[in-house]
């Protein structure tokens, strides 16, 4: 029994796939950013939460869309953005991520 | 040719197959991605979305098998600031609330003072496909990769209550994990299940195909819902918290849900006024091999493979037609089923009998009669939630 024992404590080890005594490195990507007049504002109330792959994974968007995520970013998530730096994210991202499209 | 150099020189012809064509329905999911050279922990390389939260899916070959390994699994988070550290020995799920008495768990009490059970289940996000939906969803633009299936080991959710003792005015139960988001005001992954919908299949799982869960696939416990959209799985499960209301929550007011009508469908320009959540999957099979692109040769045999599921009603078919759907002809299914939460894995042998592109599709039709509609019967929905046309892809004859 207590061999038993021994041998499924051991086995268990076996099984974890990292060492559990340490933590685990998640790796940075560098994405394509496009840098432009707003980047800063972007930086300092996206970047925070999401990394950059959120905006660039949504393709190019209309105007409205890209207004209605940064609305729901403050509406849901409480990110705290001022009025000014909305207005220029929205700008941002419709400029180097927009389909040409305000609706 | 390597798959990522044919479609550099296809891509024309690869993203004109991508982009839905239809105004508010939806098309093939995207089906081009790249495959990252940079891996993640536990993992190898995936199409990799995001660093922060890690968003990672799996590559359509990954469905040519019943069962997803663990380090091609998908990976999706919402928070940036997941956990990268979990001490094992100190770890503890509190159980709260409208209970007899509290506790705490422990992963030794989880593994060694319940009955251990097994189940094998999908795990899909109700964004997988995303992409398909036109014009475009709010939200990753997931291809067909956001699922897996896997072996989940653990003990039954409701073993623990029972141990807890429900007070008679205990209705809800509420779910938290470790993951944590970068402003204390922004609001918590927390899950709600009513404690009606609880059967004996719901576990606290802590082995994943037989090896502790990846990290990224919330080690060292996640709830295991089969049968259900990934949203209530909450991974690195740290709270389990017994109500009697149901508690206002934005993943579960606002997040993953779907325009309560029978299409559930609506327009951008009309959205649905009543929503509900999005809980049980739908049917769906994902073809595993060949792959868009794959060259075959003319008049040789290719044994299509893929995968099929449900909410756990029961595959009883899967169909597959190289004439654009006009027939359709019925794929052998696996026997070794590994349960009806299960993805099946199913295989047919096809003839090409003419050079160029071939398209190949696959249908699933599950035990209530239920059977995958063409892309564009989908209509359009604002989360982009739920996609589950029939899937196509297109080989080169040779």
């Amino acid at each position: 029994m207590k061999i038993l024992l021994v041998l499924a404590l051991l086995m268990s080890a076996l099984f974890a796939q990292v060492k559990k005594d340490e933590p685990i490195a998640v790796p940075y990507i560098s994405y394509n950013i496009k840098m432009g007049k707003g980047f800063e504002a972007v930086q300092a109330n996206c970047l925070t939460c999401h990394s950059f792959g959120y905006i660039e994974n949504q393709g190019p968007q209309s105007k409205e869309f890209w207004d209605a995520k940064v609305v729901k970013m403050i509406e849901h998530f409480k990110a705290p953005m001022t009025k000014e730096d909305t207005t220029t994210v929205i700008d941002y991202l419709y400029k180097h991520y927009g389909n040409g499209k305000l609706k | 040719m390597k798959r990522r150099d044919f479609f550099k020189t296809s891509l024309v012809a690869a993203s004109a197959l991508s982009v839905p064509t239809f105004a508010n329905a939806a098309g093939q999911p995207k089906d081009d991605q790249v495959i990252s050279d940079l891996a993640f922990p536990e993992k190898r390389p995936m199409i990799t979305y995001s660093d922060r939260p890690p968003l990672l899916e799996s590559p359509r070959a990954t469905f040519a098998k019943p069962i997803t390994a663990n380090d091609e699994f998908f990976v999706r988070w919402h928070m940036p600031e997941i956990p990268t550290y979990v001490d094992p020995n100190t770890f503890k799920i509190k159980i709260s609330g409208l209970v007899d008495k509290e506790f705490e768990l422990t992963l030794e009490n989880l593994k060694h003072d319940y009955e251990q059970v097994e189940v094998t289940a999908v795990l899909q996000c109700g964004g997988n496909s995303r992409s398909a939906f036109s014009p475009v969803a709010g939200g990753i633009q997931w291809g067909s990769g956001a699922m897996g299936c896997a072996k989940w080991k653990g003990v039954r959710l409701r073993d623990i209550l029972h141990r807890a003792g429900l007070k008679k005015n205990a209705h809800w139960i509420g779910f938290n994990g470790l993951e944590t988001a970068a402003y204390y005001e922004t609001p918590n992954f927390i899950r709600e299940l009513q404690i009606d919908e609880l059967d004996d299949h719901v576990i606290v799982a802590y082995e994943m195909n037989d090896e502790d869960l990846p990290y990224l696939n919330g080690y060292p416990v996640r709830l295991v819902i089969p049968g259900t959209y990934s949203d209530s799985w909450v991974k690195m499960l740290s709270e389990i918290r017994v109500t009697e209301e149901y508690e206002k929550l934005f993943f579960m007011d606002v997040a993953y849900r779907v325009p309560d009508n029978e299409t559930e469908s609506e327009t951008p320009e009309k959205k649905y006024p009543r929503t509900k959540p999005i809980t049980k999957m739908n049917v769906k099979s994902v073809i595993g091999y060949p792959e868009t692109g794959t060259k075959v040769q003319n008049g040789s045999h290719v044994v299509v493979r893929g995968v099929a599921f449900d909410d756990g009603t029961g595959i009883t078919g899967v169909h597959v037609s190289i004439d654009n759907g006009k027939t359709w002809e019925r794929a052998l299914l696996d026997k070794n089923n590994a349960g009806r939460y299960s993805f099946r894995g199913w295989r047919l042998a096809i003839k090409p009998k003419d050079y160029g592109k071939l398209k190949i599709m696959a249908k699933a039709i599950n035990r209530a009669g239920e059977e995958q509609p063409f892309a564009k019967d989908i209509g359009w929905n604002h989360g982009g939630y739920k996609y589950n046309g029939i899937d196509e892809v297109t080989v080169e004859v040779v």
